[in-house]
């Protein structure tokens, strides 16, 4: 055969592949349409006893919920999807009934067993599952998903684990901020700032880790939650925490806070020879606070070299009432330069638009 | 009894939000994005306005301020929903002219009291 015969039997060869590979993707899409289909079919009678269920009043939510726990199977493989979506997106009594009826339907039990089986997949739905029902007995099974091989695996755990509110995960939630399978901090602090009141003490004694990573989470989790009995304990890492991380995450938490021993680390973290993120920080967690008293000082700050203190500093005065009014006044006539001035017209003007106050003609103070 | 409209693009929010306003005995108009509910707003009889705040296209704050600007809506009672994340929403929504805000998720009961409560402060 000639090579222009092969060439021609190649190609011929390479089109039926293709085509008979177009025809089984088709196939198979059309397939799962079908069955998604049937399945929406299958639920489409219950969904209006389900929706009933989330919002039933107390004397109606027992017989409800005992039809749903009876379904037959089929007509509940169906109807188990649609209501796990609502899982996520209710709370209250809805939540409860509905944590009730997987309860009954065993849905707990075959998400503990698929926490042990093969695929990845199937133990990250099992771990998400198990946290969407807050099933307490699952917290010692998944402790150990922190340190799975799988990133995917060990985020959908540690969220599972936030949600069930059990603070004896906090130590492992913290120890997995480190290591060579660790869990990114974003998604630690959101679990622990999810796990409640009971689990503080022991997420403050993240501030005595020798890992400056879980130091500065445990800060931010501690501000972010209210905790203001550690305020004195988070002014304190502000002040000697030898890392600037950690020190920035205290001032935004004091900030939070709103604890008056938070005034004085905040004003020192204004000097000029600590880190330029740090002032910042600190700038604006004093405006947070709302004691006029430190507009004097801010307004210090209004002509500082760097424009992001400044500019930060100008607004937490905007903040500050009255008192940071008048200081912004007091700059924009020039007590600290140009620079300084121009920053509190602007934040002068910010502020009389957030009022919604129209400018007075002629009105010297807000020109920028 | 009153004519909400309900504009959320989550097609179960849309589902449970209409169940639980239509058994408290309320008239509902469902609208899937911003556009859709401004419309049902100008076309039907409205007493009060339940926005998500995250809707593709045009958002609930943007309905809220067209509701606001407009002479014939400007006194509509305007409910936003707000995911937990998305709290910072609040206090634009405020700034845009709500009368109140949920955050998702939520409880249907608290949402059927918030929305009767503002009911009540329109008819008083």
């Amino acid at each position: 055969m000639s090579s222009l015969g092969l060439l021609d039997v190649a190609a011929g060869v390479l089109a039926v592949a293709g085509a008979v590979l177009l025809a089984v993707l088709v196939g198979l899409r059309v397939r799962r349409q079908v069955r998604q289909v049937r399945a929406e079919r299958a639920a489409e009678p219950h969904r209006a006893r389900l929706l009933a269920l989330l919002c039933a009043e107390d004397d109606e939510r027992a017989g409800i919920l005992d039809t749903l726990a009876e379904l037959d199977d089929h007509s509940w493989t169906a109807l188990e999807p649609v209501a796990q979506v609502f899982l996520g997106k209710v709370t209250g009594q809805a939540s409860s009934s509905l944590v009730e009826l997987f309860e009954r339907r065993g849905l707990a039990e075959r998400a503990m067993s698929d926490l042990g089986r093969e695929g990845r997949i199937r133990r990250a739905r099992a771990a998400e599952t198990l946290g969407q029902l807050r099933h307490q007995a699952a917290v010692g099974a998944l402790l150990p998903l922190l340190r799975d091989a799988d990133p995917d695996l060990r985020v959908v755990a540690a969220r599972a684990l936030g949600r069930m509110g059990d603070a004896s995960a906090v130590p492992a939630l913290l120890g997995a901020l480190h290591g060579r399978f660790a869990v990114p901090p974003s998604v630690v602090v959101l679990a622990l700032t999810a796990l409640g009141p009971d689990s503080q003490p022991l997420v403050a004694e993240g501030l005595d880790a020798s890992q400056p990573l879980v130091r500065a989470v445990a800060v931010e989790v501690l501000g972010a939650v209210g905790a203001t009995a550690w305020a004195p304990r988070i002014a304190l890492a502000l002040t000697t925490d030898p890392h600037p991380e950690v020190q920035i995450r205290a001032a935004r938490a004091l900030g939070s806070l709103g604890a008056p021993q938070a005034l004085e680390p905040l004003l020192d973290a204004l000097g000029p020879d600590r880190p330029e993120s740090l002032r910042a920080v600190a700038a604006g967690s004093l405006g947070r606070l709302g004691d006029p008293g430190v507009a004097g000082r801010l307004g210090e700050l209004l002509g500082d070299p760097v424009p992001r203190v400044a500019a930060t500093a100008a607004r937490s005065m905007a903040r500050l009432g009255q008192g940071g009014e008048w200081e912004l006044r007091r700059v924009l006539g020039g007590i600290h330069g140009d620079r300084a001035a121009r920053q509190a017209g602007a934040a002068l003007a910010q502020a009389a638009i957030s009022k919604g106050r129209a400018r007075p003609a002629g009105d010297p103070t807000v020109e920028t | 009894m009153a004519a909400v409209l309900v504009a959320d693009d989550d097609i179960d929010i849309r589902n449970l939000v209409s169940y639980k306003l239509t058994h408290a005995g309320h008239d509902v108009i469902a609208a899937e994005n911003g556009l859709a509910a401004l419309k049902s707003v100008r076309e039907h009889h409205v007493d009060l306005v339940l926005l998500d705040v995250r809707m593709p296209g045009m958002s609930g704050l943007d309905v809220c301020r067209e509701l606001r600007a407009d002479a014939a809506t400007r006194a509509l009672p305007v409910i936003l929903l707000t995911a937990r994340s998305q709290e910072a929403d609040v206090e634009t929504g405020f700034a845009a002219g709500a009368d109140d805000y949920i955050v998702k998720p939520f409880s249907p009961r608290e949402l059927i009291s918030r929305v009767e409560a503002v009911l009540a402060r329109l008819a008083r």
